[in-house]
């Protein structure tokens, strides 16, 4: 299976900094994922710092795996200051570690029970209390589940469940109960919504009930899907030995998912070895980059080098929705879930000339980098094939 | 009516950065000046670069057959000139 998350937040009205902090790492080797959302006391830049500081931290301690999820958390708790004002804790948090099994551990100290849905119904998982010895208004919950194919988990922050809190319609705030029908009724309508669209979704809801839609309070959602993976495969560069053509030109074909070609060389020898002709976008290309072509049974065909190097420019600095080859590459590439890059290892001498206006690099440099910023940034699954 | 003359302007990664960006102007300046008789389109790559690196001559464009080295707006023109005569 393969976990789909996302968080998304938004600050408390005339605040410059988030007062929750959520944070999350994937275990490419071991198949897994931490996740930390943290709710710092009050608001701003002090909020910001104790809930920064608590979930990573906690993610810290996790990750180590020297300690269990449990144990690392009720370090935390025991040790997290009182407010000498309000007198209760500097700040509340959740953890998880899930793998791809389905197994999650969960640890909740103070922050909304989480929400565990499967078919538009919501589970009630068992779990262990553990009270704080240090403390005696504090209290960690551990859960110890089995998600299946299809289920998600949602975590918020308390600006979620009390939002609208003492307006005019919802009295006591939306809660949890309110949040689990508006899930139902979004779930009923797009079963397949992704985790970023629906923590969107959340996040957008609690402030709409807000009055005057001004968040009074920092709101942050985070959900995780658990579901079938989206392959996509992207070949780029021919092959070192050109006899093996035909051969990974059959694999391409035969690949389950979406495709996409970049480079000229690559795309001309599909269209050959497939007998697929080519057809390029007729537009005048925009900016700096060639622009798109078009072949049956390829959902993308781009140029080479400089795009890959835009397209990693890009996926970086984190700019989307740009209308050009590069752009289209990036959002092929966010759409996915588990990327198989196909790399040919043939140079072409013609681009190291050196009086070419510009730098061209290495193909194999850029798919690495390329590869290292779609598993750190977006979490995407990644195998490189040289051939 | 005789057969069309094809103009391919390379847009492979040698050719587009030595210049034939540039020549995705004939995309729109040939028609007008030729009509029909000539047709204008970009290819993802004519593969010239590779086999012709020692000398090489980007941007390429293809006129039917002939290949045109360094090409330019006016040397495809007049390329295109002499198919015509």
């Amino acid at each position: 299976m393969f976990i789909d998350i996302d968080c998304n937040q938004t600050k408390k009205y005339n605040q410059n900094a988030y007062g929750d902090y959520f944070t999350s790492k994937k275990y490419q080797d071991e198949a897994k994922l931490i996740a930390v959302l943290s709710d710092g006391l009050g608001s701003g830049i002090k909020a910001n710092i104790l809930s920064c500081m608590t979930a990573t931290m906690l993610l810290k301690f996790i990750e180590g795996d020297q300690i269990p999820i449990s144990k690392a958390a009720e370090i935390i708790m025991n040790s997290l200051p009182v407010c000498q004002v309000r007198k209760i804790s500097y700040s509340t948090f959740s953890a998880i570690e899930a793998d791809e099994e389905g197994n999650c551990k969960i640890v909740e100290e103070g922050n909304p029970e989480f929400i565990w849905i499967r078919n538009g119904e919501v589970l009630q998982p068992e779990y262990e209390s553990i009270p704080s010895k240090t403390f005696k208004n504090r209290c960690l919950k551990v859960y110890k589940l089995k998600c299946e194919l299809g289920d998600r988990l949602i975590f918020c922050s308390d600006g979620v469940t009390q939002s609208g809190l003492g307006g005019g319609r919802l009295k006591l705030g939306l809660r949890r109960e309110g949040l689990i029908v508006l899930l139902q009724d979004k779930l009923k309508e797009n079963p397949d919504i992704s985790s970023t669209e629906l923590s969107q979704y959340i996040v957008n809801q609690a402030r709409n009930i807000e009055t005057d839609r001004l968040a009074k309070d920092d709101i942050s959602a985070c959900v995780l899907y658990f579901r079938d993976p989206r392959e996509a495969l992207v070949f780029t560069g021919p092959p070192y030995h050109q006899q093996k053509d035909a051969e990974y030109a059959k694999l391409f074909a035969n690949f389950k998912g979406k495709k996409a070609i970049a480079g000229g060389t690559t795309a001309n020898l599909i269209s050959r070895e497939l007998n697929r002709p080519i057809t390029m976008d007729t537009t005048i290309s925009i900016g700096k980059l060639p622009s798109c072509s078009y072949m049956d049974g390829v959902d993308l065909v781009t140029e080479g080098i400089l795009t890959l190097t835009k397209t990693q420019e890009y996926l970086e600095s984190g700019l989307y929705d740009i209308d050009n080859a590069a752009g289209k590459l990036v959002k092929f590439l966010l759409d996915s879930d588990c990327i198989t890059f196909m790399v040919g290892a043939k140079l072409n001498q013609a681009h190291y000339d050196p009086a070419l206006p510009i730098e061209i690099e290495i193909r194999k440099n850029i798919i690495k980098k390329m590869a290292s910023v779609l598993q750190d940034k977006y979490y995407k699954k990644v195998s490189i094939q040289y051939m | 009516m005789d057969k069309k003359i094809s103009v391919k302007v390379c847009l492979g990664t040698t050719c587009f950065v030595m210049g034939s960006s540039n020549l995705q102007e004939l995309i729109d300046t040939v028609p007008r000046k030729y009509g029909d008789k000539v047709e204008v389109e970009g290819v993802p790559c004519l593969g010239l670069c590779s086999i012709d690196w020692e000398f090489s001559k980007a941007p390429y464009v293809k006129v039917d057959d002939e290949v045109v080295k360094e090409a330019t707006v006016e040397k495809v023109l007049s390329a295109i000139d002499a198919k015509l005569q």
